[in-house]
């Protein structure tokens, strides 16, 4: 085998774990800034919002004021001042406080519906991609007829007639009923357009030779459908993750301003902003504006992270 | 179009004067064309052989203009009829684009439009550069398909790419490239995604169409074989650089780069026996980024002095028709004594195998 | 053109590998129709042979490979692997199947799981069977990678995206080998790589079948090519065999038209030879939907008669083995 030349180019060097988590780290110059903004946005709100109960300058979420800060409040509109940082709503409350209180509530909701729907979506979706037939049709009308519903209805049926009010004993979890209902009816509006993109790129995936190739080798479906085709999903499913995420917490907003998110003492941003809406035209703005400047930068902040996620996973397999 | 009726037919069209384009990635400055000469005569076809990363592709597109514009460094002439292209920003070249010069890509079916039938397609540049009406520029269309020999053209007209074959596809491709009456037309590895019968039918097609329109055409491709019956002339590239240019019989025979020798000796031939042992080239084309010193070859060619390895050889010119850039070229008693060693190491080592 | 004859095929037990009436048919859409991408072939493989299997696309060369790896099914015919019938095994006996025989596939990137490491994609196999211990199948990968030319230490760490189109066409070859098979269905492997990467992969192939002592079948377009690597070449046309013969006798004594035609096709590297568009095959390949009746060859034919569109042809003994599926050969039986 004389014409054989093992060509070894550098060698790169083995990479920490840390690095390969999230890739080198490039020089300050190159950052991609509206990222590592993001990044650090989301970094602070998660820190706010976890932390809420414990941090000493955070307000009680429905903590009023009393003796002369009411006073003095009264004439005030709620405008931001030292002591209160986002003003205060029609009550006094603490916009500021009620806002971190209303970061955890969202985003808790944002998550548990996007992973809900990722699980499920993503499983749906990749058995109709992998297996078609009889199974592909009927999840395809499921979908369909999910995707032509209208979803205020869907709200309607589901936080209206099963999960209006009380507590829901999950064993290990008791929550709010109507908390629970809100995550449903998010999840049940993702699922149909996540598993239709996975169902399309397990199709796609599918044909690929080297499915074929291990489908020669003898393995298992099973086997094939985690080792081959969903390493090869997971890119796609993130990123559509990040993007749906936005998408839901300001779905979220439209359900808590139909009245059918959450109910009180907990707010989220969406019932704040529908809430304080009627002060708008009294001066009482503020109250309005920053949960509304909230929810826009987060929305913004999951967006960039999600394009940024979908190139970092772009292998580029067509320049070879 | 009248201009096309006071071309010249013949004398140079093209002439490249030490073209080179380079791009600037994160990793650092691709060479991809680095320093490049020749002429093109009109109605004369040029074939542009090499390995895939030797700059053939990159090479055909810096004469289009067909560059990404970020990134990319220009230097050296492209002189067509005359005019710098190189000097040309997009505005300037959309008027030699389609009319003076067009492009047949590898894939017919992704430089298809597929949601538009052909007809529309093949007409689209005759209304919007020649300024046609829409009967005058069907008219055209079917004309142009019966040109390129596509079975049942009328019904053609009205199908969508992906009702035609591989085969039609291409055709259709060429009738597109030729329907402005171009005077050079590049094939940018035309036959690659197709079978063998129909490359040969779409290689003669492309010729015939050369000599009744007298185009010029430049013709990319891996395979020695694809522009020997095709082509008057040949440029050899190598990690960005000619290594050899002669007329197609010339080239043939009396080949004096190791590179070319190297690549004809790699195709698998028809008149020999089966199981006769290819010539492979060992290794892969440099990265562009370093290309070794001296000779960019050198590294993978079996008779390599050290003088290639330090010293850049020049393009020598041993005739009109004929020059290449090599210090040891078949035929020298450099190459002489290795070619001789080498037999007897295979001789060696097929008797080792036997015994 | 008939595949219907089988007076090329050798005795019982001579062949590692026979294929008789080999039928494999898909439905178009939802219309009822069906492609007929195969139609009742047979051929045989000798151990230690390679035989070519060489026509245009849609010829159904590459369906055959697939149906002797059950990828899927085939609709009819009999596949006996040493003796053994494959089109009804099932359980144990596939798994006997799948580490016997092997594919590798035409595009190298894309039979290369993209997010896997190349020593976890070539070790596969041997997880799929759980052969050996850890440390054992790590040994065997790195001595097969080291085998095709591809360096052990960079595949531990690499993707396939990091390797050139002919090294990944290498790796699906260690993959390919890891199981030790006897027999390795090659199914084009070589026509999406340039001429000089060719060549290297050609090479190979021939080392790694005298090493390994393999058994091939090599599929590809480019009758050259098959020429070069082949002991016999089976030429096919729209699902039907043409024509069976040593490599040698079929280049310099052609029987059937396709298959001169195939060889006036191929470019030739010698700009002396001039061969005219009219030695060359007209036209394309008619759809397999409705295949044209009688020789299916009969409409591309420059010597087609009116026999041919009523009879089909069989395939006929020309001695020397070489056997013609056609009514008016271009020699006759020796």
């Amino acid at each position: 085998m004389t014409d054989i030349v093992l060509d070894t180019p550098s060698k790169p060097a083995k990479p920490s774990p840390l690095t390969r988590l999230i890739g080198r780290v490039p020089p300050i110059r190159k950052w991609k800034w509206g990222f590592v903004l993001s990044v650090a946005y989301l970094v602070v709100l998660t820190f706010f919002a976890v932390f809420a109960n414990v941090l000493p300058f955070i307000r009680r979420y429905n903590e009023l004021p009393k003796g002369a800060a009411a006073r003095k409040l009264a004439s005030y509109r709620g405008k931001p001042s030292g002591s209160y940082w986002f003003g205060n709503d029609k009550l006094g409350r603490d916009t500021f406080a009620r806002s971190v209180y209303a970061a955890q509530k969202t985003l808790t909701i944002g998550l548990a519906s996007i992973v809900a729907a990722l699980v499920i979506g993503g499983l749906l979706g990749m058995l109709a991609g992998y297996y078609r037939g009889w199974y592909d049709r009927v999840l395809s009308v499921i979908f369909d007829v999910l995707l032509a519903f209208p979803a205020i209805v869907l709200a309607l049926i589901v936080v209206g007639r099963f999960f209006q009010s009380g507590r829901l004993n999950l064993g290990l979890f008791q929550m709010d009923k109507r908390f629970f209902g809100v995550i449903v009816v998010l999840t049940l509006l993702s699922v149909a357009p996540l598993a239709r993109i996975v169902r399309a790129q397990t199709l796609a995936l599918s044909q690929r030779e080297y499915v074929l190739a291990a489908r020669g080798l003898g393995a298992s479906s099973w086997r094939i459908l985690i080792r081959e085709i969903l390493p090869n999903l997971l890119p796609a499913m993130f990123s559509v993750a990040f993007t749906g995420l936005a998408v839901l917490l300001v779905a979220e907003g439209g359900l808590a301003f139909l009245g059918f998110s959450v109910q009180l003492p907990f707010p989220t941003w969406g019932f704040m902003i529908n809430e304080a809406r009627p002060d708008i035209v009294k001066g009482g703005g503020w109250a309005v504006f920053f949960p509304c400047i909230l929810l826009f930068l987060t929305v913004l902040a999951f967006n960039v992270i999600g394009d940024r996620v979908a190139r970092r996973f772009d292998i580029r397999e067509a320049t070879l | 179009m009248t201009s096309a009726m006071h071309r010249p037919q013949d004398g140079t069209l093209l002439e490249l004067r030490d073209v080179r384009t380079h791009f600037s990635t994160a990793r650092g400055i691709v060479r991809a064309v680095d320093g490049v000469s020749f002429t093109l005569e009109r109605g004369k076809a040029l074939g542009i052989v090499g390995e895939s990363g030797s700059g053939k592709t990159i090479l055909a597109r810096s004469i289009m203009g067909l560059l990404p514009k970020r990134g990319t460094i220009r230097q050296g002439e492209v002189l067509y009829a005359g005019d710098d292209l190189a000097k040309l920003d997009l505005k300037g070249m959309r008027k030699f684009w389609g009319q003076e010069m067009s492009m047949i890509f590898q894939d017919p079916m992704t430089s298809l439009n597929p949601l538009m039938k052909i007809g529309n397609q093949i007409g689209e540049p005759l209304r919007v550069h020649l300024g046609m009406d829409k009967e005058n520029a069907r008219a055209t269309a079917l004309k142009l398909l019966q040109d390129v020999k596509i079975p049942e053209p009328e019904k053609r007209l009205d199908q969508y790419p992906h009702e035609l074959s591989g085969g039609m596809r291409q055709r259709a491709m060429i009738a597109i490239a030729l329907a402005c009456g171009p005077t050079l037309l590049f094939a940018d590895e035309p036959t690659t995604a197709l079978d063998v019968t129909v490359q040969a039918q779409i290689l003669d097609l492309i010729q015939e169409q050369r000599r009744d329109r007298n185009m010029s055409v430049i013709l990319v491709t891996h395979d020695l074989g694809v522009v020997a019956g095709h082509t008057d002339e040949i440029a050899v590239m190598y990690a960005g650089t000619l290594a050899e240019k002669a007329t197609t019989a010339e080239l043939f025979a009396n080949m004096k780069h190791p590179y070319t020798e190297a690549l004809l000796r790699s195709i698998p031939k028809l008149d020999q026996p089966s199981h006769t042992r290819l010539m492979a080239i060992g290794g892969r084309p440099p990265d562009l980024i370093t290309p070794p010193t001296g000779c960019r070859f050198a590294p993978r060619c079996p008779y390599a002095t050290e003088k290639c390895r330090t010293e850049i050889p020049v393009l020598e010119s041993i005739s009109a028709e004929h020059s290449f850039a090599c210090w040891n070229p078949v035929g020298s008693s450099h190459w002489q004594s290795k070619q001789d060693e080498l037999a007897s190491n295979a001789g060696l080592a097929s008797a080792g195998g036997q015994a | 053109m008939a595949g219907t004859g089988k007076a090329h095929l050798h005795g019982e037990g001579q062949a590692l590998l026979s294929v008789e009436d080999l039928l494999v048919e898909f439905p178009v859409g939802r219309t009822g129709l069906k492609v007929n991408a195969v139609t009742g072939i047979s051929f045989d493989v000798l151990p230690g042979e390679t035989l070519g299997l060489v026509g245009e696309s849609g010829c159904g060369k590459s369906t055959t490979g697939k149906a002797i790896m059950q990828l899927p099914r085939p609709n009819g015919g009999s596949i006996r692997f040493e003796g053994q019938e494959l089109t009804s095994l099932a359980g144990e006996g596939m798994r006997m199947l799948r580490t016997n025989i092997q594919m590798i596939f035409q595009d190298p990137i894309s039979s290369l799981n993209p997010r896997r490491k190349v020593t976890n994609i070539v070790m596969e196999p041997l997880n799929i069977w759980g052969i050996g211990t850890p440390e054992e199948r790590l040994k065997k990968v790195n001595e097969v990678l080291e085998a095709v030319g591809i360096d052990p230490d960079r595949a531990a760490s690499s993707k396939p995206y990091q390797f050139s189109g002919g090294q990944c066409q290498r790796i699906s070859i260690a993959r390919a080998l890891v199981l030790d098979p006897k027999m390795i269905i090659c199914d084009e492997p070589v026509s999406a790589l340039d001429v000089s990467v060719q060549a290297q992969v050609l090479n190979l192939l021939e080392d790694l079948k005298a090493k390994f002592g393999l058994t091939l079948v090599f599929i590809a377009h480019d009758l050259a090519v098959v020429k070069n690597i082949s002991d016999r070449v089976a030429v096919m046309y729209l699902g039907k065999m043409c024509e069976v013969a040593r490599s040698d006798d079929l280049y310099a004594r052609p029987a059937h038209p396709y298959t001169q035609v195939l060889l006036n096709s191929i470019p030739v590297p010698d700009p002396t030879v001039k061969i005219t568009g009219n030695q060359r095959v007209q036209g394309e390949i008619p759809s397999p939907v409705m295949p044209p009746s009688g020789c299916r060859f009969r409409t591309r034919c420059p010597i087609a008669q009116d026999r041919c569109a009523a009879e089909e042809p069989e395939l006929q003994a020309l001695g020397n083995d070489q056997y013609v599926a056609c009514h008016f050969p271009l020699r006759s039986a020796n």
